[in-house]
């Protein structure tokens, strides 16, 4: 019986760890989102007076807390505005966008879809194995990212150096 | 010699001058050095910031991206200046996210305004900055440069400034030193002249008791002198007087009377030479030159001197045949040489060789002159007699054998020919002075002319009217009865005066006249009468004058005092026979 609550604690202890730690890791992440503009420069960037897209192409784990860290954005005098989609068909205009799917299959479907496009698609280990151009990871409980320089080449994007200097791994460019 | 005053010899202060110089040289050095200390400092603030300016830019994606290891990567790339003492990057929160210390140092745990700095180190609060935006602060402290770089690098200045100042001030010091030898100088100069002034009075006084000691040596001299004289003048008078009173007698026969009567004119020859001496010592007799064959006249003394000197006395003659003829007063010569020769056996008490002897002698700077030696075999002279020999009146025989002019009327006489007088002796070894007389240029006819015609007058003997001047009643007296004997009419007055008068009155054959007389002299009369009368003719007779001496006669004859029948009526014959030409 003691033996009983005693696993029963430490299992209620088990599940409420990753629910703690998911929750300071995703504020990380929603404040990287609107910052990775800064070191990214597009074919064509927006016009003036006209703000960044950040869109979140299907789930949205961040919530409010990125519509906060956006607001807080103003990069060369351009504001940072989010929009939420559930398909890729509204994702015209957008420069950032955030990409996770349902399932990894679904999120490998919104990415091709989006490739069709000069947008920087980003993506995170815990949705899927699916990488977009920059893809979250986890490293000694550190948020952490891999670049894909080849395919945000491809896309006709340039990815700063200091930010390449920061990857956890970066695909590089031919 | 006064003493020369002390000088200081401790260092004399250098000129303000040169203090200043090396002050401003060391300011400047100074001066130079904390502007380049400053300047140094500025760079090393500008490097620094530099340095935090790059390590910013280079961390705005690590701040972005809270990436502490890239961030703390960037840092440790800075360890390679070892200048940096301490590094901390702080994100925008003002937290700590790399640090890099050295030994021991560390940044700030916190990062807020405013932020304190230590002062002993260049330190740079850099902001880093991503798009526009704020996102932390990069604190960057390092170390100045240390010390000894720094002296390192100031220590050519510092010694360049410090040679500069050495120059100054050895070229200071060194002006300074000369200066002071110009002082010393100045003053040893001045000591100089005060010496110099007083040898100056040292002198005066000295030549004053020179002239002094001279005066009483010539007091002393003429007392010698006058007492030599006395004697030998007493001498003389005795056998004059006692001639004289011998001729009074009545009954006396003619031979004796003629014997007194020659003792008288011997003695008074003698006086006459002695005299002349006298004279000839002081180079006041006027000479009589005529041309002299030296050769002949000491052989025609040969027979005078074996008598003089005695029979214990060899005198042996050395003739040159070269010798040359002189032109010389005849008596002052023969004076001479039987001088030297009485001097000579003086020197030869027990007897012995006198040489005579005459060669030509030729010096190349003087003119050719005959060398007229005699040498005796006597006692010789020591130096300081030598010294003394030609002193007037200095002799080394006793009182009254000698007057101390021998030598002395020798060297009046050589000098006043033109010629000069050398004495060699060597104590014991004997004496040769020798006589050195100027050749004379023309030959040996002018005196046998000159004879020839002095012979003619005489026999051209003619009677006149004589104006006799003499202011002495003996002499006056005497010279009367003298040309009345020689058969003239004689006119006599006692003053140059009175002369000039009776000039005027009558008329003269010719004048003979005294020359030192008081009023008008005897020169002077004659000036007087070759303007009035100029064809008078003008004899003048002196014992002793220094008129004539000095000016000469003015070509007029002279007749010396004393005078013998003889020259006195050749005399007037001479100018009575030219007169009635």
């Amino acid at each position: 019986m003691k033996a009983a609550r005693l696993l029963l604690a430490l299992a209620l202890l088990n599940a409420a760890a990753p629910v703690r730690a998911q929750a300071p890791e995703n504020a990380v992440k929603a404040a990287f989102l609107p910052r990775f503009a800064r070191y990214v420069t597009w074919p064509t960037p927006p016009a003036a007076g006209a703000p960044f897209q950040l869109c979140v192409v299907g789930h949205d784990p961040f919530g409010p807390m990125l519509d906060r860290a956006a607001s807080s954005e103003l990069i060369d005098g351009h504001n940072v505005a989010v929009r939420r989609m559930n398909t890729a068909d509204r994702a015209a205009g957008c420069q950032l966008a955030f990409v996770a799917g349902a399932s990894p299959q679904d999120t490998t479907r919104l990415l091709l879809a989006l490739r069709s496009q000069a947008i920087l698609t980003i993506t995170d280990a815990r949705a899927g194995p699916q990488r977009g151009m920059i893809h979250f990871t986890i490293v000694a409980g550190r948020v952490r990212f891999f670049i894909d320089d080849a395919e945000a080449a491809g896309r006709g994007l340039s990815i700063s150096s200091r930010l390449l200097a920061l990857a956890a791994g970066v695909r590089a460019r031919r | 010699m006064r003493r020369l005053p002390k000088l200081p010899t401790r260092w004399i202060n250098a000129p303000a001058a040169i203090i200043l110089i090396v002050a401003l040289l060391v300011l400047a050095g100074v001066g130079i050095i904390l502007q380049n200390e400053a300047a140094y400092r500025d760079l090393q603030e500008q490097e620094t910031r530099a340095q935090a300016d790059i390590l910013a830019a280079g961390l705005t994606a690590a701040l972005d991206f809270r990436d502490a290891e890239a961030a703390q990567e960037a840092v440790d790339a800075v360890r390679v200046n070892r200048q940096v003492r301490a590094l901390g990057v702080y994100n925008d929160g003002g937290a700590l996210v790399a640090r890099y210390g050295r030994d021991g140092a560390a940044p700030p745990g916190r990062y807020a305004e405013p932020f304190p700095a230590p002062g002993d180190v260049i330190s740079a609060i850099v902001p880093v900055i991503s798009r526009g935006e704020r996102i932390g602060t990069v604190y960057l402290a390092a170390d100045p440069e240390p010390l000894s770089r720094r002296f390192t690098r100031y220590f050519i200045i510092f010694s360049l400034v410090l040679m500069a100042a050495l120059v100054v001030a050895v070229l200071g010091i060194a002006q300074n030193a000369l200066r002071r030898a110009n002082r010393e100088l100045e003053e040893r100069a001045e000591a100089l002249v005060n010496a110099n002034a007083e040898l100056k009075v040292q002198v005066t006084e000295r030549t004053k008791a020179e002239d002094q000691l001279r005066q009483a040596q010539k007091m002393q001299a003429l007392g010698q002198l006058t007492g030599g004289i006395a004697h030998d003048f007493n001498n003389l008078l005795t056998v004059i007087q006692g001639s004289a009173d011998m001729l009074r007698r009545a009954a006396l026969d003619d031979a004796k009377r003629v014997r007194f009567a020659e003792a008288i004119v011997q003695a008074a020859s003698r006086a006459a030479a002695l005299t002349g001496q006298l004279l000839a010592f002081a180079r006041r007799q006027p000479l009589r030159p005529e041309i002299i064959d030296v050769n002949e006249l000491i052989g025609g003394m040969t027979d005078l001197l074996d008598r003089t000197l005695g029979e214990r006395i060899e005198v042996r003659t050395i003739i040159s045949t070269e010798a040359c003829s002189v032109e010389a007063d005849r008596a002052q010569l023969e004076s001479a040489l039987l001088n030297i020769a009485v001097n000579a056996r003086d020197a030869m008490a027990e007897g012995g060789l006198l040489t005579i002897r005459t060669a030509i002698f030729d010096e190349p700077q003087a003119r050719r002159m005959i060398a007229l030696s005699v040498s005796d075999s006597g006692t010789g002279m020591d130096e300081d007699t030598l010294d003394r020999a030609f002193e007037p009146f200095f002799t080394t025989k006793a009182t009254g054998k000698g007057t101390g002019l021998g030598l002395s009327q020798v060297y009046g006489f050589a000098s006043q020919s033109g010629g000069d007088v050398r004495i060699d002796s060597t104590p014991g070894a004997g004496t040769t002075v020798t006589l050195l007389l100027p050749c004379n240029g023309g030959g040996g006819d002018g005196g046998a002319k000159r004879e020839a015609e002095s012979y003619g007058g005489i026999e051209q003997r003619r009677a006149g009217r004589i104006l006799l001047v003499e202011d002495n009643e003996e002499v006056g007296e005497f010279a009367e009865s003298l040309l009345g004997e020689l058969g003239h009419k004689v006119f006599r007055t006692r003053s140059g005066e009175a002369a000039l008068e009776a000039a005027l009155d009558s008329v003269y054959d010719a004048v003979f006249t005294d020359v030192v007389m008081p009023g008008m002299s005897g020169l002077e009369l004659a000036e007087h009468l070759a303007e009035l009368r100029p064809n008078l003719p003008v004899i003048l007779t002196t014992g002793y004058s220094d008129e004539i001496a000095r000016s000469g006669a003015g070509g007029r004859p002279v007749i010396l005092k004393p005078y013998r029948l003889e020259t006195l009526a050749a005399a007037i014959d001479e100018v009575l026979r030219v007169d009635g030409k």
